[in-house]
This record gives C-alpha cells, structure tokens and sequence, in this order.
C-alpha cells in the first residue's frame, strides 16, 4: 500500500504548552485509523496537525506520492459555527468542497453538479438539494457536511467525532458507508466510544500528549493503562469486544 | 404627467440624479446582501457614522469632504478588527466607539472651522440634487470594479461568507477577501452619502436584501432583486420628493420601507393560500 503521509517525532504546542510530544505516525491508503483518547489529550490537534493547519515546533509532517490534481483530504469538523439563516442551498454547500479543485474564481460545469447529485443520493439526502440549510434538521445538516468533504473524492477522510449530532438511524448508515468508503480512500476517526471504535476501524491510535499506535482493532484494558490513555467507557449492547473498566 | 416628467429631466443635477440612483442601487445591492448575510449590519452602521469624523476633519483642512470621508470610513472598517484584537475591546463594543467618536470629531472640526459653516444637513440627511459628475465617475469607477469582482470570485465570496474556516481549507484567500469586501463596504457607504445622508443610510443597505430574501434564499438572486428594489425606490423616492417638495433621501428611505411592507404582505398571503391548498 502506498504511504500517504508520515509524521516524525513531531511535537504541538499552543503557546508554551505542549499538547503532543514526540509523535510518530504513519498513514497508508485504505487505513481505517480510529483516534481514542481523554478529553484534552490532543486528539483534534492531532488532526491539525494532518491537515497542516497547525505546524509541529519539533520534527516533521511528510507527504507522500500526492498525484497532481488529487484533494488529499476531506475533513469533517466535530462542529461546524455557521449560521442557519444563510441564503445558501444543500448542494451549494456541497459544491464548496470543490472550490480547492476550481480556484478562486472557480465556476461548475455540469459534471461537477452530477457529481455532487450523485453523493447526495448516495448519503441518502437527494431530495434535500435544493433547500436552504435552515430548513434541515441536526442530522441533516452533519450529513451534507459530510457530502461536503466527500465531493473532492479525497485520498484521506478525516472525522472528528462524526457521530455527535446524528440519530441513531444514520449513525448504523454511517459506518456502513464508512466502510464502503474505506475501500477507496483512508480514513482516520476520532470518537469517545470505545465500542464503536473497535467494531469499526483496523487500527487505533491513542492519544493522550503521546501517541500509541495499536495495530489491530481489539484492545484489552491492560494495553490501554500501558499506553495511559484512560477514555470514557460508553457500554453498548453486543459489544464484540471486552467493556473496559476505569483505570488510572 | 408625461410634461411634468419631461420637464422634470431637462435639469442636469436632476439626470445626474438618477444616474447616481441607478450606481448607487447597483454598489448597495451588492455590498447589502453581503453585509445582511454575514450580519454586518452593526459594522455598517459605525463606519457610515465614523466616516462623519472625515468629513468634519477635511472641512477644517479645507479638502473634498468625500475624500476625508473615505479615509475615515475605510480606517474603521479595516480598525475594528484591529481594535478589538489587539486592544481586547469586544467587538460590538469597539464598533460602537467608533460610531460615535466619529460623529463627535465630525462636530468638533465643523465647528472649529472659520468663517461659512456647512450645511451639517446635507451630511446628515442627504441632498441627491447636488450629485456632481465627479461624484457619478467615481461611482462608475467603483461598480465596475465591484462587478467585476463578484463576477469573477462570486462562489468564494459566497463560501468565505458562509464558513470562512472551511473556505480556507479549500485554499481561499478569506483574510484578503474579507478585508476587499470591507473596503467595498466602505467607499460604497461614503459614495451612497449625499444620496440618503449618514443616519438613514443603513436602510438602503438593509433593506432590499431583507425584502428580495423574501421571495428568494439564493445568495446570487438576493443581490440581482436588491438592486432592482433599490433603484425602484431611489426613482420613486425621488419623484414623489420633486413632486411634493420633500426632502429626498428621508423619502427614498419610506418607499424601500412600503416596497418591505407590501412584499412582506404578499408573501403572508401567498404562504396562506399554499396552506389552504395543501
């Protein structure tokens, strides 16, 4: 599998505090990388840090093999401050994430409008186009920013938390696209649960100030107190794997 | 009526009138619907107020009004931000600062100045007979550079106005962007001046947007019906002015605000007939 970007002894800071010390990674196509943690231990700068928002003060991000013309990612914010009342349409929104593509003074030509249509169908809100997102519910509007981050056909999906504002139908919806998704491009995911995490991603990565890369989707308590990477335990039905206790 | 309307035009401060209706209603159509979509509204009030301070200085000096207007608007607007991120003055609060320091210099200087004391009402409440063709090529000058550039960059202004962290994702210049529209904002407003006057300015920004998004949740059919509504009531707010011996631009104001009101009647009775039918 091709390499898609590595980090190397990387370490974030805001000011004097170091949110992420020493951190190394490594991310290939079709990785499906679940990011667990306790609040606070630097998840979403982790994903900064891919996304080159933020620059490490110590060691390095390197990317690999882009094509010319290929969107490297596709980010999904765990919430996104827009204002509801805005004069603008679902697949106006949609096409926004076309824009690094187009340029500044990027226009659409049919293709790209089908091209939108056709993700609109497929996260299952085609009917929704034309509206404007003050008319759509919580669920809804998480959906078309996804479809947003998704236009671009991009070689790594990043998700913060993707599942905060959905309901439970399009939660079950989600991770089966997800998966569909995941035979295309990489993903790396961030969430609180446990459960979800290991009955959905290939491979974890915990962080908390450090990082620990576990390469399998199982994880037992003991491995997490080894890599000190206490998170919130959410129980779920048919768990598949071991509910861990708290530990310190 | 026909007679009354060509005598009406043999006038040229009354053609440079309506040219100036016309250019006036294109920049505010556009600068408006971006302003009231972004929520610049409060913004928009204190530069227009501010930019009262460089009218004050340059008649002290004994320069073009417009240009010391100019100055002081386009200072604020690009101030604020400073201000309230450097100084850690919220942001609301530091657009009100500016509000009234700038009216309060305005005063100071146009009192301090010797000799002939200007029409302080002219200012205020706008005299549009007095357009001059400079004040026409400067608005020419800037529409054509406005159009321009929504026409090219409309889809970034849009996305930087909706999510500017995602438009920055996508490789938008927003920081840039943002700043250029706020200059738009402010020569808009200084050249918009001697049509409606400083205090009731602000309505002819807000109001044609706020009527066609009415009818219409499209960020680009929202500017195209502002600026028909605008001119509609720039002409008719004229006529009804010359006709009833009037100030203009408190009239002009009235019928944006009787087009807002007829509009919003039609469109309760349209929603009630679609209910009824559904």
């Amino acid at each position: 599998m091709p390499k898609i970007l590595e980090i190397n002894s990387a370490s974030v800071g805001y000011n004097e505090d170091i949110v992420l010390k020493d951190v190394n990674l490594e991310i290939f196509d079709n990785d499906f990388i679940g990011v667990i943690g306790p609040n606070g231990g630097g998840k979403t700068t982790l994903l900064k840090l891919l996304l080159g928002e933020l620059k490490p003060s110590k060691g390095k991000v390197t990317y690999h093999s882009i094509l010319p013309n290929e969107t490297l990612f596709g980010y999904l914010p765990q919430s996104v401050s827009i204002d509801k009342k805005f004069p603008i349409t679902v697949l106006e929104v949609v096409l926004s994430g076309l824009m690094s593509k187009k340029g500044v003074a990027g226009r659409y030509t049919s293709m790209d409008k089908k091209l939108a249509l056709d993700l609109l169908s497929r996260i299952g809100i085609a009917n929704l186009k034309g509206r404007t997102i003050g008319e759509l519910s919580g669920g809804q509007l998480q959906r078309v920013f996804l479809s947003r981050a998704l236009v671009s056909h991009p070689r790594l999906l990043i998700l913060d938390e993707p599942n905060t504002y959905v309901d439970n139908k399009f939660e079950k919806e989600l991770y089966e696209l997800l998966k569909e998704l995941n035979r295309e491009m990489a993903i790396v995911m961030v969430s609180h649960d446990l459960g979800t995490i290991t009955s959905h991603v290939k491979t974890i990565a915990c962080v908390n100030r450090n990082l620990h890369y576990h390469p399998s989707n199982s994880i037992t308590s003991e491995q997490l107190a080894a890599y000190d990477c206490p998170i919130q335990i959410i129980a779920h039905g048919p768990v598949p794997h071991t509910v861990l206790g708290k530990h310190n | 009526m026909l007679n009354s309307l060509a005598n009406f035009f043999q006038y040229q401060f009354v053609v440079n009138a309506f040219v100036a209706a016309l250019l006036i209603a294109v920049a505010a159509g556009m600068v408006g619907s971006y302003i009231v979509a972004k929520r610049l509204v409060f913004l928009s009030g204190g530069i227009t107020h501010a930019s009262f301070g460089g009218i004050g200085i340059a008649y002290f000096l004994g320069v073009n009004p417009l240009a010391g207007a100019a100055a002081f608007a386009v200072l604020s607007a690009f101030g604020v931000e400073a201000l309230s991120q450097r100084m850690a003055v919220r942001e609301d609060s530091a657009i009100g600062i500016l509000w009234s320091v700038g009216m309060a210099i305005g005063i100071f200087f146009i009192y301090l100045t010797p000799g002939y004391s200007p029409n302080l009402m002219t200012f205020l409440f706008g005299s549009i007979l007095t357009v001059s063709s400079t004040d026409i090529w400067l608005l020419l000058t800037l529409n054509m550079v406005m159009v321009a550039f929504f026409l090219l960059f409309y889809r970034s202004i849009l996305y930087l106005a909706f999510d500017p962290d995602f438009a920055k994702t996508q490789r938008i210049p927003v920081k840039t962007f943002s700043y250029i529209l706020k200059g738009f904002l402010a020569l808009t407003i200084v050249l918009s001046i001697r049509m409606v006057g400083i205090i009731l300015l602000i309505s002819l920004l807000t109001i044609p947007p706020s009527t066609a998004n009415l009818f219409t949740k499209r960020f680009n059919q929202i500017i195209f019906a502002s600026i028909a509504i605008g001119f509609l009531g720039a002409v008719g707010g004229l006529l009804i002015s010359y006709n009833m011996n009037v100030p203009s631009g408190a009239t002009i104001i009235m019928v944006l605000v009787a087009i807002f009101a007829v509009a919003k009647l039609l469109r309760f009775l349209f929603v009630k007939i679609k209910l009824r039918r559904a």
